[in-house]
């Protein structure tokens, strides 16, 4: 079993939270689209009003090949069903490749879920990209079901330029 | 038909939860709609709202002091952590007697001037996927449906769920 500790992220974790974040998107090709910066994460998530909250994994700082601490992390935010009420959105969830396969992604998972059960929301919801066989799996195996396939949902998005045509008619 | 467009209030709950109603009856779910006036009080008009309301009100039909719901969204913020703060459109209804007068544009452009004001970088919502109407009405604005271009897929844990992980497994 890992050595490894969760706690919820400090203002000080800003800087590894903004590594992670590229790191999960290089895996996926998309890191040049992060244009989130430092400030943004400690202003969004540390103000007077915070957008996100996140949990990070920590190791002794000797045990991680590269010398960081914060090996893992998990973006989560609340949102609201208008049938049933609060609900915990799991955005992003990421634990470092040398760090896979010791328990630290179900540990967050299971931290997460004591969090969704104590605020008194009545699940947990996120998104996961249909051909990543492997996530799809690790949460099915934990219960999770796939309502784009059982409701027929489908996510969309107004970006900002078309946003901004809305405005202005 | 004039209509007017205006933040809700904690004394709009029950017209909210009458319109959330209707739009479940709808789909053919109005018996899923647990949420009370109680709650709706309390997550929205508390000291952390957790959701946010717009009302779209007309004048009586008698021309009187009357003012009628009848209108709503839900939304609240979320964030991507690429870009930041993004507002989700979480639900989105105008009375079947009132439709096709500009009162859902008008709506989906207060939300925007609204998005824009707090710095979004995009509005996000899902649609039911045989909803043409709805499609067709969110794509004529420049909605791009993530689900087709991107393959994503929306999941859920439910409570059970929730609870099985929470508690540690038996040993």
């Amino acid at each position: 079993m890992a050595n490894f500790v969760l706690r919820p992220a400090q203002p000080k974790d800003v800087s590894d939270i903004l590594r992670l974040i590229k790191e999960l998107a290089k895996f996926e090709e998309m890191e040049e689209k992060v244009v989130l910066t430092e400030k943004d994460l400690l202003e969004d998530g540390f103000g007077e009003h915070p957008f996100y909250h996140c949990l990070v994994a920590e190791v002794p700082r000797d045990h991680c090949s590269q010398g960081f601490s914060v090996i893992g992390f998990a973006m989560y935010y609340f949102t609201y069903d208008p049938w049933i009420g609060k609900l915990l959105y799991l955005e992003d969830f990421y634990v470092m490749q040398e760090f896979r396969g010791l328990g630290i992604g179900s540990q967050i998972l299971k931290v997460l879920s004591e969090i969704a059960v104590k605020t008194r929301c009545s699940s947990m919801h996120f998104i996961v990209a249909e051909n990543n066989k492997q996530s799809i799996e690790f949460y099915k195996r934990r219960g999770a079901a796939d309502l784009s396939s059982q409701e027929g949902w489908r996510l969309f998005e107004i970006q900002k330029e078309d946003l901004l045509k809305m405005t202005a008619k | 038909m004039d209509y007017k467009l205006r933040k809700a209030e904690p004394k709009d709950v029950p017209d909210i939860l009458r319109l959330v109603k209707e739009l479940a009856k709808y789909e053919e779910m109005e018996s899923q709609v647990t949420l009370t006036e109680k709650d709706l009080l309390e997550d929205g008009f508390g000291e952390t709202p957790f959701y946010h309301c717009i009302i779209a009100e007309t004048q009586g039909e008698n021309g009187g002091e009357d003012l009628n719901v009848v209108g709503f969204a839900m939304y609240y913020f979320t964030y991507d952590p690429w870009v930041g703060k993004q507002l989700y459109l979480e639900e989105f209804y105008v009375m079947d007697k009132c439709r096709g007068l500009g009162i859902g544009s008008g709506i989906l452009r207060h939300l925007s001037d609204l998005a824009m004001k707090t710095r979004c970088t995009g509005m996000m919502f899902v649609v039911a996927e045989n909803n043409e109407p709805s499609v067709q009405f969110y794509k004529r604005r420049g909605a791009e449906d993530l689900s087709q271009e991107e393959g994503w897929r929306l999941f859920r844990f439910d409570k059970d769920s929730l609870v099985k992980m929470a508690t540690p497994a038996e040993e």
